[in-house]
């Protein structure tokens, strides 16, 4: 444990870039616009960019007061105060920013700057080799194959060993069952140039035909509706900012999983409770307030204590009013009488959140039959605050929100989520898709950082060639806009060259076969 | 093959035109507004002047001298009075008048700023940091439109406002493309890449027209109808608007006559140049033709699924093709198609005559005397070219006379014979599968017939579907058709790493008739049915105890299996009350035996066939293709001499049946009127997070399709395997049992949208119940079965429900097709490198490895990498054959 302090704020990407570019060959300032205490003596700093995970460290040579500096690089362009000396700058491997660690800031606060106070320092760790988490019998098939000259996928080996043990196949055979299996496993594998995006797309396109368009299914449980079907695969393809009907399956940990009463209990902390849901709103005009009648028996079942709803009501911006209460009645009074702010005051109460994770709606308990637990399934989604939450399994649990998933979890955990949500989709509509073909979709979709539609604002529009780009949509602008910047179309894809009239630049077009004639 | 030569286009570089290129590459100036005089002759300075080429067949080309066919045609222009805006270009105008000053036309940056982003730019341009440029430009250009005094010559810029389309306003004032022009040339080359124009490629007065250019009279051909009357085409039509307003203008201006008019005849020519680019700006009536129909100008060409880019560049028109209706023909090989002799007869390849060759094609051009007459199909020789290219058509006249004098590297186009590869495609091609390469049969007639087991792949049935038909044209695509796209390379799907072919309808029928509990065939019948395959030893000839010999139904089908078949799976069969010993249900074949277990869909059929996968897998495609040919025929002779037919006596039950079946149905009419009195006495509490009424509307939907349910169960105890429509159901030939209860039993709940009917008249859906009436039959539960008929009511509910369906459909295909064009868009570029990488058109990296582990999924086994199991039986046999089960 040192008491070292680190220096932490967030900056766009391109400034942090901008910072290592410089500090490789001498001292760079950077200027940010708000004070940072003199007696506050840092050594490094970190910067995050989307606020989730630090990109740079850099170590700081000295802190100062602004004055009008030459070369600084700006944070702000307006009125900077203060100018922080880097030595020396680099890029680290994304590294997440630990809430526990920011003292209690918020990370909106990071935005202007906080000091941290880490237990240790933070050091950028190799991911773990995949192969040592491996059953050992795996590991040693894999070192087989390895030694005969082959690198099997993980899943042959297991493949393998289930079949040794299921055939009890001796050890000496075994060996050769490697060596056959490798050798009809370079057989399977793809031929360069092959079209893989076509034939996924093809893959993923034809039984789209098939599916149902009936919009809401019961996934499971009767009570929630979940669009599933051709919808379903369209909104995951569009990557949607908010799936249609979002929902999670919260799994909970060990203590609590096979406890009724507390999954129940977890539950109504989890739904969102307004007072509508809890009490009647009266609301009296001609003496100017509203009355809330809070029902016992409701907020009985919803876990609710009456003082919880009076410091809610108090945390209100409720100053001009006048809190009365008498038993299971609160009176609000309005000090000036005002038709406007009377309804304001109604319709804010009406809204009024007591309880609850913000955007989720509902919360249902059910018991997994398979899984042989209990289970909370959600209408709404919030993960980030859900996995804030004590009792849940952080690691199972999940939503439909792929959007969401890019920004609590990252690009990695969206790409598997579009893989999961698109082969659930398909195999409920009875529909068997290789695994393969999702994942280049989602690859496609997630491989430069952000999740990006498939379509004209996304992949589609990104496109190199100006003419598979006009042939796609809007057509015209893209011929203009492409005369203004002297675009040149390398003709490499596939629609470039069908325009043309050329062969394609896959498959059998890919390679050109020069003859020569024997004398 | 001619030793051509191919240029091949490396790039396309895109770029504004100059009024100077404009003009360089003019070949008349047109001046006025007329096409051709009263003689039918193009006007000289005309629009349809002969140096902008010809589109008459007996006139030259005064630029190139060329004739229609040779002639591409030639730029003209029109000098215009003056300037007018290019509609595309009006955003980029905008910007570019708020960045930059109107005085000294410096882009409002200073120094350091501009330093910074062509840094950025240059950046972006070496892929450095994945920014697009045009959001740098836009960030460049705001920021300079917010410093309103100049940097450089400290004049006070005032904001430029656009009033759509075309109107730019300066606090008020109106400012003339003129104006904007005059300020545009003032702007330095160095700061164009800031405003987001490539400096050498294109100058911001080149947004401004001064010079119109004129397209070729190709590019706009007149149409001359049947009565001789002409019809110009719509670009030409507003042309002559443009020139005659620019005439006036010109005169006006010239004459010094009003600013007013002058401004209005301005306008006039900025409406025709927009309309003439763009006929559907937002805020310009777009411009009409005589008849009332607006015009398709140069935008609408190219826009859209009938533009030029969707419809004649990214798909283009072909010929060697031919389109028919398709029936089946069980004697076809799946590799084959049959085509029509009629068809054939049309559809040519060209080959060269050579050495080798001569004899036989002297004999097919002597074969097109009378070839129509001939009472088989030999093939003909349509034309024969000479080695100057001259064509010669084949008539009975000059056949035998070609024949003789034909030599060696002449080519002829020779009709379609047996074994050539063509393509056969039917829509919509929503995988690779929609288009494989067959070989030719040329058959009498007038359909493509192809083997059923087919009909999957292209989602083909024969109500009236038709398909088309494409020969290839080199012995490079014939090649490649036959390697890559020939059905039998096509057995296992890319989609899902099974056989997509396989056994349907009434051949899994017959084969499940044929080896069902082990059929007792008589020898003859077997004989007849044998005689259909070509099979080199007959089955075991067994004799009963009547001394009658017969075949046994296993056998038969064991004869066509390949040599050496091992393999046990579960058939489709999973009933005790018809297998009480799970024999049917167990397939298991031995040494190409099959010992036990019934042949069905499981076996045999498309997406499922276990047994089909195995051959596939073991025996390759070849001879996959031999035993689907086999199934097809051997179902052929097993269904003509066994016999199957289905009707509607099928589905009688026995009167007790049918009373249990009645009971059913009153019962759970009953149940649901017992929740509604719960309901209304309030009894029924709410479940978690839902309305009393939502409950209540569970519970009966549960209710009503336990009793469905119920009434398939009743059903099915009744209808034993001897039925035909349960053989069908059970053997997954057609139809489930589900359907059958429908016919026999009850139809059940007619839902729309998983809902019970609701809609319709203020608290009913029918005039013919109660207001506020929940129960079963008010809200779409039909009680009647398919063959009893439907009481009226029932029979509107089921038509709402048979509604639904069809728009579902309707609705789906659009919704489906449009987002698989978006996926082949997206992903069309992607190919494997190499090194089995998966990278796109700028060599960026997709996946480091395709799908995590390298396979192609066709090759896979159902998805797996490698079918560990069928490894180990390959190598050691039956050494690991007790597998512990």
């Amino acid at each position: 444990m040192t008491t070292q302090q680190i220096l932490v704020w967030k900056d766009t990407l391109k400034k942090v870039s901008e910072i290592i570019q410089k500090a490789k060959d001498s001292t760079v300032c950077y200027c940010v616009d708000y004070d940072i205490p003199s007696n506050i003596k840092v050594k490094e700093g970190m910067i995050t960019v989307s606020g989730k995970t630090f990109v740079v460290r850099f170590k700081i040579s000295s802190i100062k007061p602004y004055e009008n500096q030459q070369g600084c690089i700006f944070k702000k362009k307006d009125n900077p105060r203060t100018c922080i000396e880097i030595s020396k700058a680099e890029e680290i491997q994304e590294d997440i920013v630990k809430y526990e660690e920011l003292s209690g800031m918020s990370i909106e606060k990071i935005d202007t700057y906080s000091i941290l106070r880490p237990k240790e320092e933070i050091k950028i760790e190799l991911k773990e080799n995949p192969l040592d988490k491996l059953d050992p019998e795996v590991k040693s098939t894999y070192d087989l194959a390895l030694k005969i000259g082959y690198n099997l996928p993980i899943n042959i080996c297991k493949d393998l060993v289930t079949v040794k043990k299921k055939y009890n196949v001796s050890e000496k055979d075994y060996h050769e069952l490697i060596k056959a299996t490798a050798e009809k496993y370079m057989e399977n594998l793809v031929d360069p140039y092959e079209a893989v995006g076509i034939v996924g797309a093809q893959s993923i396109g034809e039984p789209g035909t098939q599916m149902t368009m009936r919009t809401f299914h019961f996934a499971g449980i009767a009570e929630m509706d979940v669009t599933l079907g051709l919808p379903r695969l369209i909104e995951i393809v569009d990557a949607r900012k908010t799936p249609s009907t979002p929902s999670m399956t919260i799994y909970l940990d060990e203590k609590i999983r096979n406890n009724e009463e507390k999954a129940r209990e977890l539950a109504s902390k989890i739904e969102t409770t307004t007072i509508t849901d809890i009490a009647d709103l009266e609301v009296n005009t001609t003496e100017m307030y509203v009355k809330i009648i809070l029902d016992k028996e409701k907020l009985k079942e919803r876990n609710l204590q009456k003082e919880e709803i009076t410091s809610k009501l108090k945390k209100m911006k409720l100053q001009k009013y006048e809190i009365e209460e008498d038993g299971y009645e609160i009176k609000i009074t309005l000090d000036e009488p005002s038709y406007k702010k009377l309804y304001n005051l109604s319709e804010s109460l009406k809204s009024l959140q007591v309880k609850g994770v913000p955007k989720i709606r509902r919360a249902i308990v059910k018991y997994d039959d398979k899984k042989k637990e209990w289970v909370i399934y959600t209408q709404g989604s919030n993960l980030p605050a859900v996995l804030e939450m004590d009792g849940i399994d952080f690691a199972r649990t999940k939503t439909n929100d792929i959007m969401e998933i890019a920004e609590t979890l990252g690009i990695e955990a969206a790409r598997q989520a579009i893989i999961d949500e698109s082969i659930s989709t398909l195999q409920e509509a009875g529909l068997h898709t290789d695994t393969r073909h999702l994942m280049l979709v989602a690859d496609i979709m997630t491989y430069d950082g952000t999740v990006q539609a498939i379509g004209r604002h996304g992949v589609s529009g990104k496109k190199a060639s100006v003419l598979a780009r006009a042939a796609f949509e809007i057509t015209s602008k893209h011929l203009l806009n492409a005369g203004l910047i002297g675009e040149v179309d390398k003709l490499n894809g596939v629609a470039e060259n069908i325009i043309v009239g050329q062969p394609i630049t896959l498959g059998t077009g890919a390679v050109n076969l020069i003859y020569k004639r024997g004398d | 093959m001619s030793a051509e030569i191919s240029k091949g286009i490396k790039e396309i570089k895109f770029a504004l035109l100059s009024p100077d290129e404009i003009r360089k590459m003019s070949a008349v100036k047109v001046i006025t507004p007329d096409t051709y005089d009263d003689d039918g002759y193009p006007i000289e300075k005309g629009l349809m002047d002969l140096a902008m080429g010809t589109i008459e067949p007996g006139l030259k080309c005064k630029t190139c001298g060329g004739k229609v066919d040779t002639c591409p045609g030639h730029f003209g222009h029109i000098e215009l009075a003056l300037p007018v805006i290019h509609i595309g270009f009006t955003k980029e105008i905008y910007s570019i008048l708020n960045a930059t000053c109107a005085n000294c036309g410096r882009i409002r940056l200073n120094e350091e700023a501009i330093k910074e982003y062509k840094e950025r730019i240059n950046a972006i341009k070496s892929k450095l940091v994945d920014v697009e440029y045009d959001d740098i430009v836009s960030e460049a250009e705001s920021e300079a439109s917010d410093i309103s005094i100049c940097p450089y010559c400290h004049f006070e810029n005032r904001k430029i406002t656009l009033e759509k389309p075309t109107t730019f306003r300066e606090e008020g004032r109106k400012l003339t493309p003129k104006e904007i022009r005059e300020r545009f040339e003032k702007i330095l080359d160095d700061d164009l890449v800031l405003l987001g124009l490539e400096p050498g490629v294109a100058r911001p007065e080149w947004m401004i027209l001064t010079v119109f250019p004129v397209p070729p009279v190709n590019v706009r051909p007149t149409i001359t109808l049947e009565t001789g009357e002409r019809s110009e085409d719509d670009l030409t039509h507003k042309l002559v608007d443009i020139i005659r307003i620019n005439q006036r203008l010109r005169e006006n201006r010239d004459q010094g006559s009003p600013q007013l008019i002058i401004e209005d005849l301005w306008e006039l020519l900025q409406y025709h140049a927009t309309t003439y680019f763009d006929n559907q700006t937002p805020g310009v009536p777009p411009a009409k033709h005589r008849s009332g129909r607006s015009l398709k100008t140069l935008v609408q060409r190219l826009k859209g699924k009938e533009g030029r880019f969707r419809s004649n560049l990214s798909g283009k028109r072909v010929n060697f093709s031919a389109r028919t209706v398709i029936s089946p023909e069980p004697f076809l090989s799946v590799n084959q198609v049959g085509v029509p002799i009629k068809a054939a007869r049309e559809l040519t390849v060209t080959e060269t005559v050579t050495e080798h060759n001569i004899e036989k094609i002297k004999e097919m051009i002597r074969n097109s005397v009378n070839a129509d007459e001939s009472s088989e199909y030999r093939p003909a020789v349509n034309y024969v070219i000479k080695e100057d290219n001259k064509r010669m058509k084949v008539t009975d006249k000059n056949a035998n006379e070609l024949a003789d004098k034909l030599q060696l590297g002449w080519k002829v186009e020779r009709q379609l014979q047996d074994g050539d590869i063509v393509l056969f495609n039917r829509q919509p091609s929503l995988h690779r599968m929609s288009m494989m390469a067959h070989e030719v049969k040329v058959l009498p007639y007038r359909t493509f017939r192809f083997n059923v087991a087919v009909c999957t792949p292209y989602n083909a049935d024969f109500d009236g579907d038709e398909m088309n038909l494409h020969v290839l044209q080199s012995q490079e695509a014939r090649a490649e058709a036959e390697i890559l796209m020939k059905v039998q390379e096509n057995f296992l799907s890319p989609r899902f790493g099974g056989p997509i072919m396989g056994a349907i309808h009434d051949h899994i029928t017959a084969m499940f008739l044929l080896t069902f509990r082990n059929r007792k065939i008589p020898k003859e019948l077997g004989i007849h049915i044998l005689s259909y395959v070509n099979v080199d030893k007959l089955p075991p000839v067994h004799k009963d105890d009547k001394g009658r010999e017969y075949f046994l139904g296993r056998e038969i089908f064991s004869a066509i299996l390949p040599e050496g078949v091992n393999i046990t799976f579960k058939g489709k069969i999973n009933d005790k009350t018809i297998d009480p010993d799970g024999t049917e249900g167990l397939v298991i074949i031995k040494d190409s035996k099959l010992i036990s277990g019934a042949i069905d869909e499981n076996a045999v059929g498309t997406m499922k066939g276990i047994l089909l996968d195995y051959i596939i897998r073991k025996y390759g495609n070849a001879r996959a293709a031999k035993f689907l040919d086999d199934v097809t025929r051997l179902a052929a002779g097993v269904i003509s001499y066994i016999g199957f037919s289905t009707g509607i006596d099928d589905e009688d039950v026995p009167l007790q049946a049918k009373a249990q079946l009645r009971e059913v149905g009153l019962e759970a009419v009953r149940r649901v009127e017992k929740l509604i009195e719960n309901y209304k006495e309030g009894l029924i509490g709410p479940e978690p997070g839902k309305t009393l009424e939502d409950t209540l509307e569970s519970l009966i939907m549960k209710e009503l399709s336990k009793a469905r349910e119920k009434s398939s169960e009743i059903a099915s105890n009744y209808l034993g395997i001897e039925n035909s429509t349960v053989k069908m159901a059970k053997s997954g030939a057609r139809a489930n049992m589900t359907n059958l209860a429908q016919m026999a039993g009850i139809i059940g709940q007619q839902s729309i949208r998983g809902k019970r009917q609701h809609r319709g008249y203020t608290g009913r859906t029918l005039s013919h119940f109660k207001k506020g009436d929940l129960g079963a039959y008010a809200r779409g539960f039909v009680t009647s079965s398919y063959k009893e008929g439907l009481k009226p009511t029932e029979y509107f509910f089921h038509a709402v429900g048979g509604r639904e369906g069809l728009v579902d459909t309707a609705v789906r295909t659009s919704r489906s097709g449009y987002m698989q064009r978006r996926l082949i868009n997206a992903l069309e570029d992607l190919k494997v490198s190499e090194e089995r990488s998966v990278v796109d058109t700028e060599e960026s990296i997709i996946q480091l490895v395709y799908g995590e582990d390298g396979v192609d999924p066709s090759r896979s086994f159902g998805g797996k990498s490698v079918d560990v199991e069928f490894v180990l039986k390959e190598k050691f046999g039956d050494k690991y054959g007790g597998e512990k089960q």
